[in-house]
């Protein structure tokens, strides 16, 4: 720290309050889901709340600690750390088993997941490998080596198994996309092995994340909307096969990009712009209709097995016992829901819901908030996200954007599988809601990443790295 | 090479995820009802209160039926974890090998059940999420034993039931019964579910609407293990269970004890109608059966195969529902037509010619109140000849079809041939031919007076039940109208059914009722009457105005009827007393009816040597 600088100089002050926000909802959340009248102090310790609370002050300190440390710490001892976590998730594959996973390890009276901390580690040496890189040095190798900074800890966060913070880590992709670390060298190696075929890029291999994942939600969608019919409440007979729904979902989506493109593009770019999203609308229609025209055409077994999967039909011994009940408990919040300590599908006590305090949250807030809540809470998200993404661009260290990129891609993604998984557009996979969900694992390596962030981001003058 | 455009594929895939979230979210929580309903099937239990069934009073305020608290030893098999089927067996003092054997039979009774037609049908409904009665309407004694055991049986709870209690043995065929609700009444009618009862026969048949109240709901939060955490909404959306109103009845419940005491031995029936409103005052039904017999399921099981096997049919309301020819009463009858008609007058004398009808040894009537008096059969086959020819056609058979529609319009307007729109169940209506009934036996134009002859004295085809005997007293003691009988005077704060203020005429005109009022009374105050037996206490303060009627009976014995009302001047009671293979009415139906007037007007009985003499008869074999 440089001298006379005070702790609060250059600080991130809507992002810092956003986290306060996030914080004090998630408590209230976790307060409400797991009352017990009898214990209604917030501070006892023998409940969930009271537990949560201390699990919040650790994690103040922790960042306060790292408000205190200069931010270069993180880029010298990256490499340590990350190998620190890589170590603890060695060690906790021979803990014994909780719930079927090796997740966790026992220190004193709390269980810490070393997954958590990991997503830090693998963020701090992601950023400062790719801030090493020059841009001639990002060729085949260092794609390698980046995807390989990635798959260790997935690998072994797969073998506890723990398929929620393994799907996580595919968050770190985007990172590399953003960075210009893409799987291009590779299709090239690959295409330029057919003789006659000389390619310098392909717009595949270089797009290929963003694709994927675009493919895969369009799917997902599809499936999930393509065998309803559509009604309205409010406008009786009308009928919208799910089918067309989604095509008309994706035409109102692709003018709705279009004018947002227009609206932050230079004039030059508006042709190439016009004409990308056109390709994308008639390639995303047509991926639309495969999909169901595939579907429809499948065995009903196989149809059966999807379905399950989607949440389509109700399993009730299955994971989807879990997530019909979570939809539920969301949908019947109605548009004001039914008050703050109401919930009474998603609480502990009746436990309909399993996981309501953790993996589930979002089912009482829903429930109690209704859509004036979600549509606050993702807002909200949404806001921070951008945020980050603004600090990310601002940032004269590469180190520190990659780091940025890192921190909002595994928040994103935190968000989009949860509620993904409450409203039926994602599998069950357990990951917590950030901020939100009791637990101090998540709750110590969410705020470790935000304070990180923002120590980086209140230091950006200092360094040029 | 700069990749700086590349934010923009991020910010949009981040918004449009966002976007989307959002518009689910719409759909699901603002649009789509559907996972609110699925939220109320997961956490929330509708419980139903069923409210008691409304109090039933009888006319002097003695509330006659009452409500009593039973319990059911209750269980919900998801949640009966580890029974120590011994420990449990001795709790209720069974033996250890009959609990599996309930469980089954439960399992079975949910299997099976019996619709509107008496058809076992399978289907199997029983599921294990759900509460079913191990023991069913215990009393406070039985349940008393248990309950302080039943935290040792988790799985096992007990419910509080109401169900009827009879103040006195007496009237089951007025109240009626209650059983559990058939799958066909469950689906027709969504008030019920099942184990609800409803009434079966009777007032609690008739006004079950009435009776069954409003039952409350409360909407409690369940867990997924089924137990019952909160009320949903702090309570919001529950309703009170309200009870049915309380009935007032036209009963004398002491008269209709005292009726049933002394039909005790004897098959018939006792009909008291007050004739200035129509309220049934009593209706005894011989044999009958104590209605608390009746009560809950464990009770109807024993009770009901043997009542309903009973050679002597206690479960039959006959004063409602038997069809008897009436016999010399209804010559009362034909004396007003006679005489609203004109073809005779007060005055007509007609001798007793046992040519065509046998007859008792009496002097030929001189007039019509003499006639009744002496009950002569040959008179009555020359006044009916007189209403069904009167020589409006030349061909005997088409004036006697015109003379038999109109006598038949003349029944009808008596309440006759027609069921009475009363606030019972299992009325009949009783038989008055016409001219199309008689064309269907002998063809048309094919009969005459003189085929169906045997209608003049209340024989042949004509059948009457007892209810329509005792309107018939009704009728002639308002000179000429009746309000239909019923049961119920007033339920809760409202009067009785609208249909039962309205007054009915007869087509006859008052001025015709006294000639036979006074032939009635001759019947038991002159000598040589058939009803002498009818005077109270020897006396004449209360004037009993009467006709006897025997009814012949090809089967056996013949039938003892009287119809009468009392007093003369003011009446206040009217009563039609058939007894059964009793032989002539004079003697056993004329003194009975004799002890329920005194019974009814002055609360007593003097004459205990009749009364002894009634009471000791038995005409059953």
């Amino acid at each position: 720290m440089r001298q006379g600088e005070k702790l609060t100089t250059n600080l991130d002050w809507p992002l810092l309050i956003t986290y306060f926000l996030f914080l004090i909802m998630g408590m209230a959340t976790v307060y409400s889901t797991s009352l017990d009248p009898d214990h209604p102090n917030l501070f006892d310790y023998s409940q969930k709340y009271g537990k949560q609370v201390v699990w919040l002050g650790v994690s103040l300190f922790l960042g306060l600690m790292v408000f205190l440390i200069d931010s270069t710490i993180y880029r010298k001892f990256a490499v340590p750390i990350y190998i620190s976590t890589l170590v603890l998730l060695v060690i906790v594959l021979f803990m014994p088993p909780i719930n079927g996973a090796r997740a966790w390890l026992q220190i004193g009276g709390f269980g810490i997941q070393p997954a958590e901390f990991a997503k830090t580690g693998t963020a701090l040496l992601l950023a400062r490998y790719i801030s090493s890189l020059n841009i001639k040095q990002q060729n085949l190798n260092s794609v390698l080596v980046a995807n390989a900074i990635m798959f260790v800890p997935m690998i072994l966060i797969l073998l506890q198994p723990d398929a929620g913070t393994f799907v996580v880590f595919t968050s770190f992709l985007f990172v590399m996309y953003r960075e210009g670390l893409t799987y291009d060298p590779l299709v090239l190696k690959l295409v330029n092995m057919i003789p006659g075929v000389k390619f310098k890029q392909t717009w595949v291999g270089t797009h290929f994340i963003p694709i994927m994942f675009a493919i895969v939600f369009l799917c997902i969608v599809t499936l999930l909307l393509s065998n309803n019919i559509i009604t309205f409440n409010f406008l009786p007979g009308v009928e919208i096969p799910g089918f067309f729904g989604v095509i008309l979902s994706l035409v109102v989506f692709c003018l709705i990009a279009f004018l947002f493109l227009r609206f932050i593009s230079t004039k030059r770019e508006r042709r190439r712009i016009s004409t990308v999203i056109i390709i994308a609308f008639v390639l995303s229609a047509s991926i639309a209709s495969s999909v169901n025209y595939l579907f429809q055409g499948l065995k009903k077994h196989q149809k059966d097995r999807i379905e399950l999967f989607l949440g389509l039909r109700e399993d009730p011994n299955g994971e989807d016992y879990n997530r019909n009940r979570a939809m539920a408990a969301v949908g019947s919040g109605g548009l004001a829901g039914k008050g703050y300590t109401n919930a009474s599908v998603a609480t502990i006590e009746s436990n309909h819901v399993p996981e309501s305090e953790t993996d589930f949250i979002f089912c009482p807030f829903a429930e109690e908030w209704g859509f004036i809540g979600t549509f606050i809470l993702i807002g909200m998200y949404m806001f921070m996200f951008l945020r980050i993404i603004m600090i990310a661009e601002r940032q004269r260290s590469r180190f520190n954007r990659v780091y940025a990129y890192s921190v909002v891609m595994i928040l994103f993604y935190h968000l989009a599988v949860n509620i993904g998984m409450n409203i039926g557009f994602a599998p069950v996979i357990g990951i917590p809601l950030p901020f939100f969900s009791y637990g101090g694992s998540s709750m110590m390596s969410f705020s470790m990443l935000m304070f990180i962030l923002l120590k980086l981001d209140s230091q950006r003058s200092h360094v040029l790295q | 090479m700069n990749f700086d455009a590349r934010k923009y594929v991020i910010i949009v895939f981040i918004i449009t995820v966002g976007i989307i979230y959002i518009v689910r979210l719409f759909f699901m929580q603002v649009i789509d009802d559907s996972w609110t309903l699925r939220a109320q099937e997961i956490a929330e239990k509708r419980k139903q209160i069923v409210p008691p069934r409304g109090a039933i009073f009888d006319r002097n305020g003695v509330k006659v039926v009452s409500n009593r608290t039973y319990y059911n030893l209750m269980f919900i098999e998801d949640e009966v974890k580890n029974l120590d089927t011994a420990a449990f067996a001795q709790v209720l003092g069974w033996s250890k090998d009959s609990i599996a054997i309930r469980f089954k039979e439960i399992i079975k009774e949910q299997g099976t059940y019996r619709d509107k037609n008496d058809n076992y049908k399978t289907k199997s409904n029983y599921q294990s999420d759900r509460p079913y009665a191990f023991i069913k309407e215990m009393t406070l004694e039985e349940i008393a034993t248990i309950a302080p055991h039943l935290d040792k049986f988790p799985g096992f709870y007990e419910e509080i039931t109401s169900m009827r209690s009879y103040t006195y043995p007496n009237g089951a065929n007025i109240f009626g019964y209650l059983s559990e609700v058939n799958e066909e009444e469950i689906n027709e009618d969504h008030f019920y579910r099942r184990s609800d009862n409803i009434g079966r026969a009777g007032i609690e048949r008739f006004y079950e609407k009435e009776l069954r109240g409003q039952k409350g709901i409360r909407y409690i939060v369940t867990s997924a293990r089924n137990n019952e955490l909160k009320p949903y909404m702090d309570g919001i959306y529950d309703t009170i269970a309200k009870q049915g109103p309380n009935f007032k009845l036209g009963i004398d419940i002491l008269l209709q004890e005292y009726g049933e005491k002394l039909m005790n031995g004897k098959r018939g029936c006792i009909v008291a109608i007050e004739p200035s409103t129509g309220e049934i005052l009593a209706l005894v039904s011989s044999p009958t059966y104590d209605p608390n017999l009746m009560v809950g399921n464990r009770n109807i099981a024993k009770n009901y195969p043997k009542l309903i096997l009973d050679k002597d049919m206690p479960l039959f309301p006959r004063p409602l529902a038997a069809e008897y020819p009436p016999g010399s009463i209804f010559k009362l009858l034909q004396s007003l037509i006679g005489l609203q008609e004109g073809v005779i007058t007060p005055n007509s004398g007609f001798p007793c010619n046992k040519s065509m009808v046998g007859c008792h040894n009496h002097p030929s009537a001189g007039n019509l109140s003499d006639a009744i008096k002496f009950s002569c059969n040959p008179y009555y086959y020359a006044v009916t000849r007189r209403i069904l020819q009167q020589g409006k056609k030349t061909s005997v058979f088409a004036d006697a079809e015109i003379g038999l529609n109109k006598w038949y319009q003349y029944m009808m307007s008596f309440g006759l041939g027609q069921k009475f729109d009363a606030d019972a169940t299992g009325l009949r209506p009783g038989l008055i031919p016409n001219s199309a009934y008689y064309d269907k036996w002998y063809g048309h134009l094919r009969w005459a007076f003189s085929t169906i002859r045997s209608i003049s004295i209340g024989q042949g085809e004509v059948k009457l039940t007892p209810l329509q005997m005792a309107n018939i007293a009704c009728i002639i003691a308002n000179k000429g109208w009746y309000y239909t009988p019923h049961f119920v005077k007033s339920i809760g704060q409202k009067g009785s059914l609208l249909q039962f203020r309205i007054k009915h005429r007869s087509m006859i005109d008052s001025k015709h009722f006294d000639p036979i009022i006074e032939g009635m009374r001759r019947v038991v105050y002159v000598n040589g009457g058939t009803g002498g037996k009818a005077k109270i206490n020897n006396e004449e303060k209360i004037i009993v105005c009467g006709k006897t009627g025997t009814v012949q009976n090809p089967q056996g014995e013949d039938h003892a009827v009287f119809t009468c009302f009392a007093p003369m001047d003011k009446p206040k009671i009217a009563i039609a007393v058939f007894i059964e293979n009793a032989g002539f009415g004079g003697t056993w139906a004329a003194p009975t009816a004799s002890l329920m007037i005194e019974k009814y007007l002055t609360r007593k009985v003097k004459d205990k040597e009749k009364e002894k003499r009634i009471l000791e008869a038995s005409f059953k074999k």
